[in-house]
């Protein structure tokens, strides 16, 4: 049988400034009908590149200089270029990273759709159109006739990403190069997206590259893995093999990585270093540097000593622990709305229609943290894990209810502004290229909030500056550098040092991991374990990350549509989920080493928090839901002593359960 | 969409009559027309008498009523200069105004656009890193310096066209208008292009960097993934989601031209409101001065409420608040 996609030798080339820079260096594999294979490495290792290269997109300054990329036995490196152009979307189509960019935003769903289908296939406008309300169907997208009239505004991620996945199946073709698909989707939305790629793959005969860092993700879903590695592939095999019993110490390594395969709390095995610039790659093998097998000196066990650290008990009825917590949320609520102007309100009455329009970002949420405690905050985007970090930090006030760290506020103000806000509590932010102020030099970055708030002598300044950074793992030296000069770990090991420089009581980290490459991840994870034991850290961990957040929290709250739904130790909760939409939450996700899982994911779509279902918010979405939920809020209550829950299912009523049995 | 346009109207008229009270300070503060008006010579009394005649012995703010009262039967005044009503002085200059506007828009818009749409398409293009210089020059040499080296060249050393002052008027649909004739185009062609020139260059660089920005991102890319021609994916994709910037620019350039025309007004003896505006500030002619700038302002107002309506179609993310 021909491979749908057979890739000889394919090398693409940079020129930069500091030279020519080999992106993709003599990569080779190939992938029959109906499979799946993983392309899987972190970022700089070239996989995307590769993709692009397949299908001949490489821009300038780059350039594919050799190789040959096979599909169904063509070359299409040998293809003039208007023969190459006519092959992408009908026999090679690509599936893009960020649904949000991909889709043009002012054109509708359906012109899009048809200008794809007709550039292939001449036929009438109608006809295209009917043709792109059949690829939606495919993809599963309920009324596909009403969302080919929308705008890609009006679509949600997950349905986006479905569009673009119609998109590139129009003109079935024989492979989909699929860069990174999911990575901006939330858990239960990838879930329904991994199903219905498999069951695309295994109905079409389609081939699929899936591009991806995500291991956990590939594991679940590809036929074959190849693991990338500065341009070039380090191993390959089947998913069991790579995956079970991994032959490359850096895929070895990348697998150690993950959090979820470890005792929560223990520190994770780290690759060390960073993944190299391809414009100066070390001689011989490029991991060779990072690699614990390398030398002889090396010999030597190569995992890291994994330092074991006990998670601390979570404090119960003990003592005054209970009575005095640090930080206090009390009944918080947060709306943002828009309230129309003078003539917008006079013209509202005419018309007798209201233009004001409420978000409801957090409804009575009521959380207390303990000293030394780290909380984490679990949810999908839109349920408030981030209103909450920011009210807490005191850039928010909230609407209703009060923060208090040790019984005062941590800000003064109101709705319309903040007017005083405490030092006590840091952020640090999800994107550590965008938190850095990129014009000041790192050392000026940390100092700044110590020197206004005069926290340390001003002779002082710079000695502390270098405490900090090497606390943090960096070197005191590096204070005079700019951002750009570091990499996406290391500044947010910079963004935790200037946190720490505040001398804060409590830490308000917000995705902090989220934008790291899984080897980094796990550095910084580490950085923060380590941390925490020295400086007996309090914090309020945040994340969509299940894994992660077992990994470093005590207690766990999950949120869903600006509740809290369920409130537990990091153990109760991992070994047993009392919601239904916890419980939800962990079928969507896949985990490592459970080979091609089916998947159960979530169905529907998170509603919009302007306006919330009645009830239960979890209503729509939830295989148990019953009469009551539809009408009555359940209040989160604990059934059982230190796990808290707010579902009608377990506060002891009949209703949901009756209705559900 | 009738809220919003009910909302924007009602918002326009507040901005005409806070316009209107800054421009009747103003003018007040600039001096006496009095003074400038009458013969040195003339006696106490003819003086007083003509005061009086304008009402300018009454306070200010009285002196507005009138106006507003008078504005409400339809009345702008009269000119003090040329005697004649300021609204049939106004608009007997307005057509020609219109007229070199219009010509030099469309020069700027047809010319402009596709130039910066190529230098964006390839920019390391000898012939795109000309179009950028070129519109460099556009907007940095001065409007008067160009316009006279214009005059030399094509009415004084080539002889080609006349070097100022409006054509023979002739009659397009039922308009008088000098694009009618042979002879008003050649009289509208060179102060058009001088008028042109920089917006031209800001228009070229706008559409170049939409251009350049809009071929970076994904949905570009998709739209190669899926095959289509670079032809397709210029005018169907990239055009309609670089236009907003340009609209806005183009905009805020076509109110700025018809009110203020008046340096190349000059330099081509055309005579339009540009003129009219300078010459009215030099005899302080308050009604002229007072009935143009509010004019002006209806003007901004009404091409900015254009703008907006052509957002919303442009661009669906665009939402008209007030539209239910």
């Amino acid at each position: 049988m021909t491979a749908a996609l057979e890739v000889r030798g394919l090398t693409t080339r940079f020129e930069t400034r500091k030279g020519p820079v080999t992106a993709v260096n003599d990569v080779s594999f190939s992938v029959q009908p109906g499979r799946i294979m993983g392309l899987v490495g972190e970022s700089g290792s070239g996989k995307s590149v590769t993709g692009f290269s397949v299908l001949g997109l490489i821009d300038e300054p780059g350039r594919v200089t050799g190789g040959q990329v096979l599909v169904q036995g063509t070359d299409l490196r040998a293809l003039p270029p208007d023969a190459l152009r006519r092959m992408r979307g009908s026999k090679v189509s690509m599936v893009f990273q960020d649904p949000m960019m991909t889709l043009n935003p002012v054109l509708r769903v359906g012109d899009q759709m048809a200008m794809a289908v007709r550039v292939h296939e001449k036929m009438s406008k109608r006809a295209a159109w009917d043709r792109a309300r059949q690829a939606l169907e495919t993809v599963g997208i309920p009324a596909p006739a009403e969302r080919l009239q929308a705008y890609p505004h009006q679509l949600s991620g997950g349905m986006r990403q479905r569009v673009a996945i119609a998109m590139a199946l129009l003109h079935r073709p024989a492979v989909i190069i699929a860069d990174e698909p999911t990575t901006a989707l939330d858990v239960s939305i990838q879930g329904q997206i991994l199903a219905e790629v498999r069951r695309l793959a295994d109905e079409t005969g389609t081939a699929i590259v899936w591009v991806t860092h995500d291991l956990a993700v590939i594991s679940s879903l590809a036929d074959d893995i190849s693991v990338m590695y500065a341009g070039r592939i380090v191993e390959s095999g089947t998913a069991e093999q790579v995956i079970g019993s991994p032959r490359h110490p850096y895929t070895r390594g990348l697998i150690d990585s993950v959090p979820s395969l470890h005792e929560p709390g223990a520190k994770l095995p780290q690759i060390p270093g960073a993944t190299p610039q391809l414009a100066n790659l070390p001689s011989g093998c490029p991991f060779r540097p990072r690699c614990a097998f390398a030398t002889e000196a090396c010999a030597s066990p190569p995992s890291p000593a994994r330092g074991a650290w006990a998670p601390r008990p979570v404090p119960s009825s003990a003592g005054g622990d209970m009575t005095d917590p640090l930080l206090k949320i009390d009944t918080v609520s947060k709306r943002f709305s828009r309230k129309p102007g003078l003539l917008g309100r006079g013209i509202d009455r005419i018309t007798g229609r209201s233009s004001e329009s409420t978000v409801h970002a957090l409804t009575d949420v009521s959380l207390e943290v303990t000293r030394g405690e780290v909380l984490g905050i679990v949810g999908e985007s839109g349920c408030g894990k981030s209103t909450l970090g920011r009210i807490v930090a005191g850039i928010y006030a909230p609407t209703e209810g009060a923060v208090t760290l040790d019984g005062t506020p941590v800000a003064r103000g109101s709705d319309h502004g903040i007017e005083k806000l405490t030092t006590r509590v840091q952020m640090i932010h999800q994107d550590p290229f965008a938190s850095l102020n990129p014009r000041m030099k790192v050392g000026e970055t940390i100092a700044e909030g110590p020197r206004v708030h005069r926290i340390v002598e001003p002779a002082r300044l710079r000695a502390r500056v270098a405490e900090l950074l090497e606390q943090v793992g960096l070197e005191g030296a590096y204070a005079d550098r700019l951002p750009h000069q570091f990499s996406g770990g290391q500044r947010q090991r910079i963004a935790i040092a200037r946190a720490l420089a505040m001398e804060p009581e409590l830490l308000v980290l917000d995705e902090a991991v989220a934008s790291l490459d899984v080897s980094i991840q796990a550095q910084v994870l580490n950085l923060f374990i380590d941390l925490r034991r020295e400086l007996d850290l309090t914090a309020l961990f945040i994340s969509h990350d299940l894994s992660v957040v077992r990994h470093v929290c005590d207690r766990v709250a999950i949120m869903y549509l600006g509740r809290v739904v369920e409130l537990t130790s990091a153990a109760r909760l991992y070994a047993r989920p009392m919601h239904p939409y916890t419980e939800a939450l962990f079928a969507s996700v896949p985990t490592l080493g459970t080979g091609r899982a089916a998947f159960h994911p979530i169905k529907g779509e998170i509603p919009s928090p302007l306006n919330p279902p009645k009830g239960c918010a979890f209503h729509p979405r939830c295989p148990l839901a019953g009469p009551r939920c539809r009408i009555e809020v359940p209040r989160l209550a604990a059934p059982e002593t230190g796990h808290s829950v707010a579902c009608h299912l377990h506060d002891g009523g009949t209703g949901a359960a009756e209705a559900a049995a | 969409m009738l809220g919003y346009l009910a909302r924007r109207l009602a918002q326009a008229v507040v901005v005409v009559f806070a316009m209107s009270i800054i421009v009747f300070v103003g003018v007040y503060a600039i001096g006496n027309p009095i003074d400038v008006l009458i013969d040195p010579g003339a006696t106490q009394e003819i003086r007083a008498k003509l005061i009086a005649q304008y009402g300018l012995d009454q306070p200010l703010w009285r002196q507005y009523f009138t106006f507003l009262a008078n504005v409400a039967q339809g009345d702008l005044g009269t000119s003090m200069v040329y005697n004649i009503p300021v609204v049939d002085l106004v608009f007997s200059r307005l057509p020609a105004t219109l007229e070199l506007v219009f010509v030099s828009v469309c020069i700027a818009t047809f010319i402009g656009i596709p130039a910066g749409l190529y230098a964006g398409y390839k920019p390391g293009s000898l012939a795109a890193r000309a179009i950028m210089a070129l519109s460099v020059l556009g907007f940095s040499v001065p409007t008067f310096w160009i316009g006279m080296l214009l005059i030399m060249a094509f009415a004084v050393n080539l002889g080609w066209l006349p070097s100022g002052g409006r054509g023979d008027v002739g009659s397009l649909f039922g308009i008088p208008t000098s694009l009618a004739t042979a002879d008003g185009w050649s009289h509208v062609i060179m102060p058009a292009l001088n008028l042109s020139l920089f917006k031209m260059g800001l228009l070229i660089r706008l559409t170049r960097a939409g251009m350049v920005e809009a071929m970076q991102t994904d949905y570009v890319k998709f739209a190669r993934a899926q095959g289509l021609p670079d032809r397709q994916i210029v005018f169907n994709h990239v055009l309609r989601n670089i236009s907003i910037p340009i609209v806005t620019v183009f905009g805020l350039e076509l109110g700025s031209t018809l009110a203020f025309a008046v340096v190349t007004e000059s330099v081509f003896t055309w005579p339009g409101v540009g003129k009219l505006i300078i010459d009215s500030i030099l005899q302080l002619d308050r009604p002229v001065m007072v009935t143009y700038l509010v004019l002006v302002v209806i003007l901004f107002v009404l091409i900015n409420l254009v703008v907006d309506l052509v957002y919303a179609r442009l661009d669906p993310r665009v939402r008209l608040k007030g539209k239910a």
